[in-house]
This record gives structure tokens, sequence and C-alpha cells, in this order.
């Protein structure tokens, strides 16, 4: 860090001078090394990553935009010509015209079509609420996991099975959102101190509570026959399996309320990001927005989670492949972020369903093998 | 113009009171400089000033009403803080940085106006930043960052500038670099510039008013003239020192040479 500041270092040699005087070219001098890599990396490596770097960043955000629609309209073609039942692009088409089979108009339309649409919603959420959390925290390590969500919803599901009233489909769902915004809920009331939540509290507070329900869930499970704790762990790992256009319908409301009212909140967001003290400078009543975002982010993952399962991973890596993308602005960054993460998701999904068919894996299995090694990237990039 | 004064304003951080009783009048239009040791509680001061910090007693009162009571919309339009060190979101541009400034202008859903980007594009001009706009504001140096986050707070159009040790990290053409800029604001400006300073030559070269902070209230208040004078630094920064008169510009300067370890001196925390 030290070393583009200091003036009279050896690298910067030619420029140094003796006297503390201002002098025009001393604006040339830029602490290039953030963002663009170390400038000593004078590799054939270091300058293609800056050069891809630069193209990156210097992109039209609206290109960005519309390609990763474009990117989304591929996965989901793609995804529904794959399955148990091959059904070819054209009959897919066909299909989608009103000339296919009564079959494959039951495949398309009642299995894989509402799956894919849940997926894009799921995926989208979670990296959204992830968004939030990563700029109301100023942690780019945080992710709706770390606010209790996957583990609340998780356990509130583990004691339905137990209890095991599950009869209406639509109890377990309901069951999962409530174990969710309760469990944020005692995280926040846990880190509230003095009148104020900090951020670094949260997240602590969080992390305890967090390890204090897996345990919990462990024990648990340990109570419960085979057949009921496989089910629990393709649960506990995220499945969008065993959906329907019921499902969508559940989730929409949600989402068509959460997704605008967070684009609504980019500007709050932006300076949220910049700290409490500016962001209070600024005129922004910290306390209360941040509850109310952190609600809106509870509410988003919460809902996710309920008709997805414990899905990790895309709270995380959405947002940060939005910035990488478009930058910090929340207002290209925030859509961004849900675009990216409804392809992350549907892609994942598709794989999970036709990786080792007939055998389905849990699409959040498949989401941190994609998103375990990216993470281990960013951490292996960012320094300190 | 915007009135900042405190009465009776208490101030602390858990159970440590750092500020006791301080009734302070800052001066409309002039560049204001609080000096004192470390731990004094003049960044603590800085910050009810700008009311980041709820104070345990008294309050601090902009043109006569409490701070704290009034929309916290409403005080940014007419007073920006600017941290010590702030740290911008990676990857984030200059003008993106400056157009946060708007913020408090801003309402519901709505973008930024014409207006909004005129007064962005005149504070990058206003300091020197125009050319730097579309760069990240972490690959510039530290001086030019410096005055990308005065830009943003310049956006912000407030009568009243809060700083708290805007020079901290710079190397010295840098610290003369922000603090002429500063100076120029309040000269063209009419801005009022308050600033924590550890530098008591640059305190008394750019400010017209000094307060020297100890434990928590006024050891003295007045021009650098007033304040500059052996037996205040004594006081304040348990230092012997000489004060001469800069050839140049007439202000007093002062060259510290011993340390008073026996005086009971606040350090620390």
């Amino acid at each position: 860090m030290a070393s583009g500041l200091d003036r009279h270092s050896p690298k910067r040699g030619p420029q140094s001078r003796d006297a503390g005087v201002p002098s025009a070219d001393h604006d040339d001098r830029t602490r290039d090394d953030k963002a663009y890599g170390k400038p000593q990396d004078r590799s054939a490596l270091g300058r293609f990553w800056a050069l891809v770097r630069a193209l990156q960043r210097g992109s039209d955000p609206a290109v960005v935009m519309v390609t990763l629609a474009l990117l989304i309209v591929v996965a989901v073609l793609v995804s529904l010509n794959l399955g148990f039942i091959k059904i070819p692009p054209v009959d897919v088409l066909k299909t989608f015209f009103g000339q296919g089979t009564s079959q494959q108009e039951l495949v398309l339309f009642q299995f894989r079509l509402p799956r894919i649409v849940l997926a894009l919603l799921v995926g989208g959420s979670l990296a959204l609420s992830g968004a939030i959390l990563q700029s109301v925290s100023q942690n780019g390590l945080a992710d709706p996991g770390i606010l209790g969500i996957n583990a609340g919803a998780g356990l509130a599901v583990v004691g339905l099975l137990i209890v095991g009233t599950g009869s209406s489909a639509f109890l377990l769902p309901a069951v999962a959102f409530l174990g969710a915004a309760a469990t944020a809920a005692l995280i926040y009331a846990l880190a509230y101190k003095d009148g104020s939540v900090t951020p670094s509290r949260l997240l602590l507070v969080g992390i305890a509570i967090n390890a204090g329900i897996a345990a919990t869930i462990l024990v648990l499970s340990m109570r419960m026959d085979r057949q009921l704790y496989s089910y629990a762990v393709a649960w506990l790992s995220g499945t969008i399996a065993g959906t329907s256009w019921d499902y969508v319908f559940a989730l929409l409301p949600w989402t068509l309320l959460l997704v605008p009212l967070t684009f609504a909140k980019a500007r709050t967001l932006d300076v949220l990001s910049l700290g409490d003290m500016l962001a209070t400078g600024l005129g922004a009543a910290v306390e209360r927005q941040r509850l109310i975002l952190l609600g809106v982010a509870v509410a988003l993952a919460g809902s996710a989670v309920a008709v997805g399962g414990g899905i990790g991973f895309v709270g995380l890596v959405g947002p940060h492949l939005a910035r990488r993308l478009v930058g910090p602005n929340h207002r290209v960054m925030l859509p961004t972020t849900a675009l990216a993460g409804a392809l992350l998701l549907v892609v994942a999904d598709s794989l999970a369903r036709n990786l080792f068919a007939p055998v389905e894996m849990p699409v959040g299995v498949v989401v941190a093998a994609i998103g375990a090694p990216y993470f281990l990237y960013l951490l292996a990039k960012t320094r300190g | 113009m915007a009135n900042l004064h405190t009465e009776h304003l208490s101030l602390g951080y858990y159970e440590h009171l750092i500020v006791r009783d301080l009734n302070l009048t800052l001066p409309v239009g002039k560049v204001i400089a609080l000096v004192g040791a470390n731990g004094s509680g003049k960044s603590t001061i800085l910050k009810a000033l700008a009311r980041v910090l709820r104070p345990r007693e008294g309050a601090a009162y902009l043109d006569g009403k409490a701070i704290h009571a009034l929309s916290t919309k409403k005080v940014a339009q007419r007073l920006a803080i600017l941290p010590q060190n702030p740290d911008a979101p990676e990857g984030l541009r200059v003008r993106e940085l400056v157009s946060y400034g708007r913020f408090p202008h801003q309402r519901g859903f709505n973008g930024l106006g014409p207006e909004d980007r005129d007064i962005i594009d005149w504070a990058l001009s206003m300091t020197g930043m125009t050319v730097f706009a579309d760069r990240p504001v972490g690959n510039l140096s530290g001086g030019q960052r410096q005055r990308a986050w005065i830009a943003m707070a310049l956006a912000q159009g407030t009568d009243v500038l809060l700083l708290d040790e805007p020079t901290t990290f710079l190397d010295m053409a840098h610290q003369l670099e922000v603090l002429e800029l500063l100076s120029r604001l309040n000269r063209d400006e009419g801005r009022t510039i308050i600033m924590v300073v550890h530098d008591l030559n640059h305190a008394s070269r750019f400010a017209h008013h000094m307060v020297a902070i100890a434990e928590g209230t006024i050891a003295a208040e007045g021009s650098p003239a007033e304040v500059m004078t052996p037996e205040i630094l004594r006081q304040v920064f348990a230092i012997d020192a000489d004060i001469i008169t800069d050839p140049r510009t007439g202000v007093p300067l002062c060259i510290p040479y011993k340390l008073r370890p026996h005086d009971n001196r606040s350090v620390g925390l």
C-alpha cells in the first residue's frame, strides 16, 4: 500500500523531487497497482489480465446487462432441451407454438419451464440479497447465509420433518421462511448495542449463531431415519426439484415487490457503502435505512430459500461478479447482480438435473462446485 | 450562512467521557483549525458538530437549532464532513464518487438532473479533478484522492466543510496542495472551513481562527498570534517551543525544542 504513496521510493526515482514544492507534473503519479495489477507485473500474462480488466471496466453497463440477458435466454433454451426425455430444439419451438405432442407439452410446460423460472427467480433474489448485505456491511465476504437465513430455514425445516406434519406442499416453504426471518431478527437483536448495530458486530454475531444452529441441526438429524435424513440433506444443500407453477406463483409476488424496492434504494446503498460517518454526513438516516435494507435482504433471501432450499454461494458470488463487470455504482450494479445470479443458478440447475441423470444432484452442490473455486480465486487476489 | 455553536456539550464513547461542558462558537466564513494533542478530543468535537456523534449532554446548534433534532437530510444540505482516511469502494470512479455528494438534494426515484451534473462538473474543476473524472478512485495518488473526496463534499453544496486531518498520510507537496485548495474555497466561495490539523505551522498559516483543545476543553482560542504562544503550547502539548515570525507571511511559527515529560498530559486513547 505505502509504496504507491512514497514519492521517494526507488521505482519512482526519476520523478521524485527533493523539495516539497507542488508542481504541475505530480498529478501524473498514480497508484495503478490496485485495479490493474501490480505495476511491476510486466509479464505477458500480467499484461493480458490488465487488458482484460481494462476492457471489462471500460465496457458500457448497458452492453453488459444485455449480454447477460442474452446468455440467460440461451441458457433457458438449452436447459429446455436437456433432460431425461430428449426433446430436440425444433420440437421445443414447435411445442411453444402449440404444435407439440401432449407428452412434450407436459414435460416442457409442467416440469421444465416452472423449474427454470424458479431457478431464475431464486438466483436473482439470492444474489440481490447478497449485494445489499455486502454494501450495508461494507464487507465483500457477507452473504445471506451470514444473517442466518440458510441456517434458520434449515433448522425450521429439520424440526418440521421430525414433528412430521409435512402434509401441505406450502407448509414447508412457509416454515422455512419463518425460520429464516426469526433467525435474522435474533442476530440483529443480539448485535444491537448502545442504540446502533455496527456491521462488524452483525457479522460476528451472525457467525456465532450460524455455528450454534449448525450444531443443533446435526444433533437433531441424528435422530432421523435414513429416508428422512437424505431428504433433509438434499433440502439443506439446496434443491429446486419437485417444482410446479404453484411455487412460482408463491414466490413471484415477493420478487415483484422486493426487486424494484431494492433498485429504488440504489442511491442509499451508494452512500452507505462509504461508511457510517460519510453516509450520515451525506444525509442518510443510517440506522433506519440499514434496518430497512436488512429487512429487504432477509425477505429476498428468505423467500428464495423457502422454495429453493439452502443454496449458498449465489449471494456471495453474484455481487462480486457484477462489481467486476460494471463497478460498484448500485444503479448499474444491482440489475447486473440480479442477472448474474439468475444466470448462475439456471446453469447450475441444468447441470444438477443432467450431469448424473437420472440421479439428480442438489443444485446447491453444483453452485458450490462452481462458486468455491471462484471464491478461493477472489481470496487469493484480495490483499490483507 | 450557517452558524455553528455548542452549549454545555459533553461527549464520550462507552464509559469514557472525552469532552466536558464545551461552549464553543465557530466564526462564520472563516478557516478554523482545531488543534490539540492526540486524545484531546478535537476529532470527537468535530464529529459532534457534524451530528455523527450523539452528545451525552448539551448540544451542538446549527443556526440556533439543536443539530440532532434537525432532519439529517436538511443538515446535509448545510454542512459536509470528511472523515480521516475515507475509503471508497473498489473500482468506484471519481465522477461517481463526486455524484454521491448530490445525495441530500435528490428525491425519490429521480436520478441526477442537469443542475446536479453542472454542480458535479463545477466541483471537479474547482479541485482540478476534471481530467481524472473517469479514473477509479483507488488508482489515484494520495493528494488526488483527497481532492476527489473534497470534490464530493463540495458537490454537497454546503456553507460549511468539516474535515478531520485532511493532510494526514500526504507528503509535503500534497499537504500544501490540499490546504491551498481549502483556503481558496474559503476565499473565493465564502465557505466556512473547520478542520482538525496536527501541524501547528499549517494551522497558523492557513487558519483565521485557532481553537486549542486540551483534555476535552478549550485551552485557548483566537487568532494564530493569540494561540501560538510558548505558554499555551506548554499547556496544550507539554512542549517547550520557540515562536518566531514567518518572514514571508508574518504568521507565528513554532519550533519545538523540548518535551516536558512530567507535565500532567493526556496521552493515548
